[in-house]
């Protein structure tokens, strides 16, 4: 694994051009490529043809495709997300978005007893293309309605895929791969990525669904960093060598398939693990990470893993408390240097 | 005319029949044998709405049904054997054995079927969708579900959505007056439920089972409409269920119904009336009887398969539970980071709106 990962290590630009786009911009490319190399593309969603195009990240496309490809729609999350299933089943690829993650919980039911267990139950017969695409709000007083990421709860479903991009070129290359997969996959968006921007390759392009990626190296301790904390991540680790600690940041990508083996991996080379995710701590897709780490090389390991969470409790909206509800690039290198000094 | 009616009757007694013996001959097997264990909730009594709707399917539509799906199952002609071998949980089953009768589908038969309420109107809304997005197909979709799904809220999203894009779909809502051992009154102040449909812009009809010619025959035009293009189409169906809510005893006893009302309803048994029908319609005692001993046949040799037939094994469910793989367009997946971002920028700040 350590030699995988030293070849993922390497800045690897595909042949051909890149553009620099955000993250919003890289999210609608993704869509757009998808929709032009299958006409079973498909992509709808409450504003999802407006002027707006959700935060950018459908702009354009209903002009691009038509309105029987991409289309506005009641605010019916549970029949929509049911649209999605049944015209996955008949073999289209669906992309349901929703402007906040929050509204999806109305989709709870079709997740849980239709999209994830269907090609299970039908004896491996039938499948499940679908893509659902949930942007998780943070600011503003975005509060406890409009800013929840509860990719833990459909992490923990049988059948589901969870992806959560850390980049604007994981998330277009993330995305196609989530579209063009075979399986139901929830794909989270961090409001807070979407101005940030990155060289992004032009082509359409496929990222592994589950394969983490090492962001970048280091011996000292393993930094598996999950969705919107990775940048947060890569900043820590940039002050943190400039005390001398180098941290390894493992870009988890994907939750569902969970990347197990190149976290070990890292952590085989560093003995200390702090998980920094952008949820809610207690039964979360942090403690999960920690709880398989430890299953296998628990006595192994140097110090006692940490994690960087939101604190237990819902996003308050007075702006003095929301700023320090989010942990930041400081709460991880806290969290670091604990480890490295085996608190 | 003469002649398609009596073929039509003909067909119509063999699919009602054939689901009424599956039903009676599961009920006796069921118990003391013990050997399908999973909940079933049987439709005798309900045999009439699958048989017309029998009918009218052609093998590309699909059927979203609730869990009381034997009949449904049947209607769409997916193959008896697969069922019954589902039920025992058998490696031959419809499903490979995992799904038993609350979610039996055929896949290849475009059936699917399951128990959390309402669920299939939705799902229909997306096959017809599909069926709709890919052009020159004429195919078309039904949801089957009953009076109690009309109590559900995405069932009313199903109708706006379907009625919104003028989908191909027939909602055949079977009302047995029971959601489970709940009766209608003690659920909606208003009972009108073509009423609740016509209001979103949805075609309605409200039909007895009594005449099960006469249903196939209405059905014939609604859904020759529906795959005109003409849009969905609700149509409620006043049944009754004579067995329990689940499993093979009767659960009159808990007295959720009143017993006079059981009774008139078999005293207007369906299936009698269509054998009545039937022949009133020409066909000949022979061929009915000859349908009887079939019926009886088929089901009783597909028991004897599903019992000879082997369970499934934790070791060939791996490839199921693993990830399915990706589309062909996915010519090669990359482990790499496609461009090195170095994080360092700020977050997105929300702006007052």
């Amino acid at each position: 694994m350590s030699k995988a990962s030293a070849v993922e290590l390497a800045s690897t630009p595909r042949a051909g051009r890149a553009t620099r786009l955000s993250f919003g911009a890289a999210v609608n490319a993704a869509q757009r490529q998808a929709m032009e190399l299958d006409e079973n593309v498909f992509v709808f969603g409450i504003g999802a043809d407006g002027k707006a195009g959700i935060f950018g990240s459908t702009a354009g496309l209903k002009e691009r495709f038509s309105a029987r490809r991409v289309f506005d729609t009641p605010i019916s999350e549970q029949s929509l997300t049911a649209l999605a299933a049944g015209a996955a089943n008949a073999g289209l690829r669906p992309v349901l978005v929703h402007q906040r993650f929050d509204f999806l919980l109305y989709s709870a039911d079709q997740i849980a007893n239709w999209i994830g267990p269907w090609r299970y139950i039908s004896g491996g017969h039938a499948t499940m293309p679908l893509t659902i695409r949930a942007i998780v709000g943070k600011g503003w007083g975005q509060g406890p309605q409009h800013s929840k990421s509860l990719h833990s709860w459909f992490a923990h479903l049988p059948g589901m895929q969870v992806v959560m991009p850390g980049s604007p070129a994981d998330a277009k290359g993330l995305l196609l791969s989530s579209i063009f997969s075979n399986d139901p996959t929830l794909f989270i968006e961090g409001r807070s990525l979407y101005a940030m921007e990155e060289e992004v390759p032009d082509e359409p392009y496929f990222i592994r669904l589950g394969r983490a990626l090492v962001r970048r190296p280091g011996k000292d301790v393993t930094l598996v960093a999950i969705g919107s904390l990775v940048p947060g991540g890569l900043e820590a680790a940039e002050q943190l060598a400039a005390e001398r600690i180098e941290v390894e940041v493992v870009d988890l990508r994907t939750l569902v398939p969970l990347d197990l083996e190149t976290v070990l991996a890292s952590v085989g080379r560093t003995g200390r693990l702090v998980v920094a995710d952008p949820g809610w701590r207690d039964f979360g897709a942090a403690a999960e990470v920690i709880a398989s780490v430890c299953e296998r090389v628990g006595p192994a390991l140097k110090a006692a893993p940490q994690r960087v969470t939101w604190p237990h409790r819902y996003a308050p909206t007075s702006a003095p408390l929301e700023a320090g509800y989010y942990p930041t690039s400081a709460d991880i290198v806290r969290a670091c240097k604990s480890a490295v000094a085996g608190i | 005319m003469g002649q398609t009616q009596a073929a039509d009757a003909l067909a119509l007694y063999r699919m009602m029949r054939l689901i009424r013996r599956t039903e009676e001959i599961l009920i006796a097997e069921y118990h003391p044998a013990n050997e399908m264990r999973c909940p079933m909730h049987f439709c005798v009594g309900q045999e009439a709405a699958p048989a017309a709707l029998s009918l009218q399917l052609r093998p590309d539509d699909v059927i979203m049904s609730h869990y009381r799906s034997h009949g449904y199952y049947l209607a769409k002609g997916a193959p008896l054997d697969a069922m019954i071998a589902e039920f025992y949980g058998k490696a031959t089953g419809s499903n490979g054995g995992l799904a038993g009768s609350m979610e039996l589908a055929h896949h290849g038969f475009h059936f699917y079927s399951g128990a959390i309420v309402g669920g299939p109107l939705g799902l229909a809304v997306g096959s017809a969708f599909a069926q709709r997005y890919r052009r020159g197909g004429s195919g078309i979709s039904v949801a089957v579900f009953g009076d109690g799904a009309m109590d559900e809220g995405v069932s009313y999203e199903a109708l706006n959505l379907a009625a919104l894009h003028r989908l191909p779909i027939l909602f055949l809502c079977e009302n047995n007056r029971y959601a489970a051992h709940t009766p209608a009154p003690a659920r909606a102040a208003s009972h009108d439920l073509i009423a609740r449909a016509a209001a979103f812009g949805v075609a309605v009809r409200r039909m007895p089972d009594k005449n099960p010619l006469e249903l196939a025959a209405a059905m014939n035009v609604i859904v020759a409409d529906i795959r005109e293009g003409r849009g969905p189409f609700l149509l409620e169906v006043e049944t009754y269920r004579f067995c329990g809510h689940v499993g093979p005893e009767s659960d009159d006893h808990l007295d959720y119904r009143p017993v006079a009302e059981v009774d008139a309803a078999k005293a207007s048994d369906p299936l009698a009336a269509m054998l009545r029908l039937a022949r009133a319609a020409g066909v000949a005692d022979a061929a009915l009887e000859e349908v009887d001993a079939s019926c009886d046949e088929q089901v009783w040799s597909a028991i004897r398969a599903a019992k000879a037939a082997p369970f499934p094994r934790f070791q060939d469910l791996r490839g199921i539970e693993a990830a399915n793989g990706y589309a062909p367009v996915v010519r090669e997946l990359i482990d790499a980071a496609p461009t090195r971002f170095l994080g360092g920028q700020a977050e997105t700040r929300l702006r007052p709106y």
